[in-house]
């Protein structure tokens, strides 16, 4: 009913190609979410999707109808789109209880059907007692809630999120994040969220998608993208990797630097980079595949994050709170690799650094 | 520290009220202005009140049960109102197509538009008079013509026509104001409305028109007040046509010269006075407040509404009015700088001359008061810009206690009719309390600046808020002094707001007509005042040359302005 499909969708605002080559299909009630930097043309897209912007090329469907086309073009409001604007757009000249009728009213709908809808949407993102106050006496968490009502009260087809949490402060960042993917689950509707923020689209989506430079990277599960990302990039951007430059050859990696070596089962042969996640690294005592030598350590409460010295390379490593007490700078280990990943060397420097 | 250090707190005490720089410069600046400003405006008022020596209403008795007066009161308020309502008709559409629509030439446009608010004023009355004159207006003859009518379809000389001119000269002032507040509202809110499912045109009336109506209010009593105290276009449209206005009317008294021509001319500006001030009052402090703060989370372009088939029709409008209300005027000014017989077609045989354009360059009259207001300009911009700028340190970068009420006067100041501010100062700086500086540059100068300065104080206030403190702590952490540090970070932060500032002073004070008109003695007539008198005495062609000449500095004065900051000011 409400799936969609973009098709070679391109956007360039003059000569500059923001977005090239969007190809997606999301399921209907599907939870998507475009993840990438500030400037990768991730709200481009959802701005077209909304009808805001023009694709310059490409064809956009909604539930099988052509929104956006080169022959043809569905204006926002005609789309039966609910949206939450980054900055809320909260209008402060109506109450709340004008805010989230808006969208019906538009619709023609008559005063008591009206009435109904809203009390039901905003009992549903508990803001009932604030029905007659005005925006500007709500607080950010409060004004954010109004928003998603009044995208949510015509129960439209679809609801897209532009960072809707990024204006709040972390506590609340968290329920939040919660709240939304509960009544996502109890409407049952497609959502297509935009953040710059990995912990967000981990926790909330069912398909995840990584753009860079308006250019999709990977396509996939919250775990898939963070146990195999397609390149460094996506490696890089979801969650913390080191990168180590080495060589295969003969089924074995060898470091660039301290030539310790690692078994490698993959098709990759020549230059490659080795990610591994801090966390998939354990210091043992007996059969390691590294050795190394602790140069620092930082107690953070839930972890013990430290930097070991391979001979050559500094690797981060997320070790057990345990640690802390029983490591000394100086000391040296064994290191056990649970999970790693290799990608061919591109050459670009960029990515290949420790910290992330 | 209290404990350990009793006379610490003591120094500091004394420091504080008695030799802080800062205490010094807001008396200093206080001082002026309540000596220049404040004192002579609460005299004219007494004045008015207190004209026998007792207090008495009988000079409002007189002036106001004068049919004349009485009429150029109607005629201001409604001549005033009128402007406004179609000066904010007119500006709201076309600030929403320049900001909000996909209409050609949208840059252009609003270029223009905004250029037309450095204009003086009575550069357009000139125009107009040359292009709706009943008999000889080549813009009547022009549709008398084409129409085929048996006579001129307008009349500059009216009322209408007074409406018109004071319409086309002062919704710029409405413009300006509701493109800022359009520009600074968050598109997001827009486009939630046509996600909700409004079309563009329910957006308009449901969303934009309501959340800009605070701006729109306070928009409209610009131009209000604007037109009502406009002198330089009533008094070359209106006068000849009987209509008389308050400005022209007070104007008129003070030439009498008597002191019951006096006493009639205080009476009538307080009434002008009183209009300003309330209307001032209702603008920054009751509209003010009720501004709605829409500060956007990110700087995403507005959403930009497609007029669809309606564009070229909307743009051919556009085009049309700027054509009239712009265009035409000013070419209609710069020709009749170059015709000889102003009757005919400047393509005539033989009536195209440069001599008037010799004339103002080489006629010594015209020369000395080019002089005189290039003088007292420079100086009002200059004095006027120190003031800014002590005034916006103190504003932006200290917590004194007192700041705000120099803020308030000087506010007060520029918004106060100049024909008031001027006739304050002659009542009571011709010697009467011991200062006479009456028939001097002083005079004019220190008028200028109560009018003007506010211009050149609001931006370099701007431009210090935006620069964080913490720059000038960095210099000074890194161990240069107070002094060297204003030297090496702020100074050359603000200098683009300086310049533009220093400009935004002394344009209209270099064309300044209203108060030079009461001001100006012998030696001291000023380039508004001398074009002035060339239109309405001797010789119109003269008087187009010098407003062209005018209007050439004021538009090259902007474009190096917009050079010289990198297009960050320009008018």
């Amino acid at each position: 009913m409400s799936n969609i499909i973009i098709k070679d969708v391109k956007k360039a605002f003059g000569e500059v190609v923001v977005l090239s080559q969007f190809n997606a299909e999301f399921a209907d009630g599907e939870f998507i979410t475009l993840l990438g930097p500030s400037g990768c043309g991730k709200t481009t897209m959802l701005r077209m999707l909304a009808g805001f912007e023009k694709p310059t090329e490409g064809e956009i469907y909604i539930g099988d109808q052509d929104v956006s086309s080169p022959k043809n073009f569905v204006p926002p409001e005609r789309r039966d789109i609910g949206m939450v604007f980054q900055s809320y757009a909260v209008w402060p000249h109506m109450t709340v209880f004008e805010n989230v009728a808006y969208p019906l009213k538009m619709k023609k709908m008559g005063k008591q059907e009206i009435k109904k809808h809203v009390e039901e949407v905003l009992e549903t993102v508990h803001l009932s007692q604030y029905a007659q106050r005005i925006p500007s006496q709500l607080s950010g968490g409060q004004q954010q809630r109004v928003a998603l009502a009044r995208a949510l009260v015509a129960k439209p087809r679809l609801l897209l999120l532009d960072e809707p949490l990024s204006n709040l402060d972390a506590k609340l960042r968290d329920s939040m994040r919660f709240e939304i993917k509960e009544i996502q689950k109890q409407l049952g509707i497609t959502v297509v969220y935009v953040t710059h923020d990995q912990m967000e689209a981990m926790t909330m989506s069912d398909r995840v998608i990584v753009i860079n430079k308006g250019v999709i990277q990977q396509v996939g599960a919250p775990t898939e993208i963070y146990r195999h990302p397609a390149n460094q990039f996506v490696a890089d951007f979801v969650g913390k990797i080191n990168f180590l430059k080495a060589t295969s050859k003969d089924k074995v990696l060898t470091l660039a630097q301290s030539g310790q070596t690692l078994p490698y089962e993959g098709p990759l042969k020549g230059d490659v980079v080795i990610g591994i996640r801090p966390e998939n690294i354990r210091l043992v005592s007996i059969k390691g595949d590294f050795e190394g030598t602790l140069v620092s350590k930082f107690y953070l409460g839930d972890v013990n994050d430290c930097r070991i010295d391979l001979g050559g390379e500094l690797i981060r490593v997320i070790a057990e709170p345990t640690t802390f007490d029983v490591c000394e700078v100086g000391q040296s280990f064994n290191l056990r690799i649970d999970e790693f990943t290799v990608f061919e060397d591109t050459g670009e420097d960029e990515h290949t650094k420790i910290l992330t | 520290m209290r404990a350990l250090n009793p006379q610490a707190p003591l120094n500091e005490e004394k420091h504080r009220w008695f030799l802080d720089p800062k205490w010094l410069i807001i008396i200093a600046i206080v001082g002026f202005l309540l000596v220049f400003q404040v004192f002579p405006l609460v005299y004219l008022v007494f004045r008015a009140f207190f004209s026998t020596g007792t207090f008495s209403l009988e000079a409002f008795k007189r002036v106001y049960t004068y049919p004349l007066n009485w009429s150029a009161l109607t005629n201001t308020v409604v001549a005033a109102t009128f402007s406004m309502i179609f000066g904010v008709l007119i500006a709201f559409p076309l600030a929403w197509l320049v900001g909000r629509t996909n209409l050609y030439g949208k840059k252009f446009f609003r270029t223009l538009f905004v250029a037309t608010y450095m204009v003086p004023p009575y550069v357009g009355a000139m125009a107009w008079m040359r292009l709706l004159n009943p008999t000889v207006g080549s813009m009547n003859m022009f549709l008398q013509k084409i129409f085929n009518l048996g006579s001129a379809p307008f009349d500059i000389y009216t009322m209408g026509g007074l409406i018109w001119v004071l319409t086309g000269f002062y919704y710029p002032y409405a413009f300006i104001t509701i493109s800022r507040a359009m520009e600074k509202m968050d598109p997001s809110l827009e486009e939630a409305s046509r996600i909700s499912g409004a079309s563009p045109l329910t957006t308009l009336r449901t969303i934009t028109l309501p959340m800009m109506l605070p701006s729109i209010v306070a928009a409209a009593l610009l131009v209000f007040v604007a037109a009502g105290s406009c002198y330089g276009i009533p008094s070359i449209i209106g006068v000849p046509g009987q209509i008389h206005t308050v400005t022209t009317r007070i104007i008129d008294f003070v030439y009498i010269g008597s002191q019951e021509g006096l006493t009639d001319a205080t009476t009538l500006a307080v009434f002008l006075m009183l209009i300003a001030n309330v209307v001032l009052y209702l603008s920054t402090f009751s509209i003010g407040k009720k501004q709605y703060i829409t500060v956007s989370g990110k700087s995403t372009r507005p959403n930009i509404v497609d007029l669809g088939r309606w564009r070229i029709p909307i743009t051919a409008l556009v085009i049309i009015f700027a054509l009239v209300v712009v265009i035409i005027p000013f070419v209609t000014v710069a020709l009749s700088s170059i015709t000889v017989n102003l009757g005919e077609s400047v393509f005539a045989e033989g009536n195209i001359t440069w001599r008037y354009w010799e004339r103002i360059f080489t006629r010594k009259s015209i020369i000395n008061s080019a002089r005189n207001s290039l003088v007292s300009a420079v100086m009002a911009a200059t004095f006027g810009l120190l003031v800014s700028c002590m005034m916006a340190y103190l504003l932006v970068r200290t917590n004194i206690k007192g700041k705000k009420i120099p803020d308030f006067m000087i506010t007060v100041g520029s918004g106060t009719p100049s024909v008031v501010i001027a006739l304050s100062l002659i009542m009571s700086m011709s010697g009467k309390f011991g200062i006479n500086i009456y028939n001097t540059l002083t005079i004019m100068v220190i008028a200028y600046m109560i009018k003007y300065m506010m211009m050149g104080m609001r931006t370099v206030v701007s431009a210090l808020t935006q620069i964080s403190p913490s720059l000038e702590e960095a210099s000074q952490i890194s161990g240069a002094s107070w002094l060297r540090s204003m030297k090496n970070v702020t100074l050359p932060l603000i200098a683009p707001a300086l310049v533009a500032g220093w400009f935004l002073i002394f344009m209209p004070c270099f064309y300044e007509l209203t108060m030079s008109t009461l001001l100006y003695s012998t030696n001291t007539k000023t380039l508004g005042y001398e074009l002035y008198t060339y239109q309405t005495y001797h010789n119109q062609q003269t008087a187009s040359a010098l407003a062209t000449a005018i209007l050439f500095t004021v538009f090259g004065i902007n474009w190096l302005l917009n050079k010289l900051t990198d297009g960050e000011f320009s008018i």
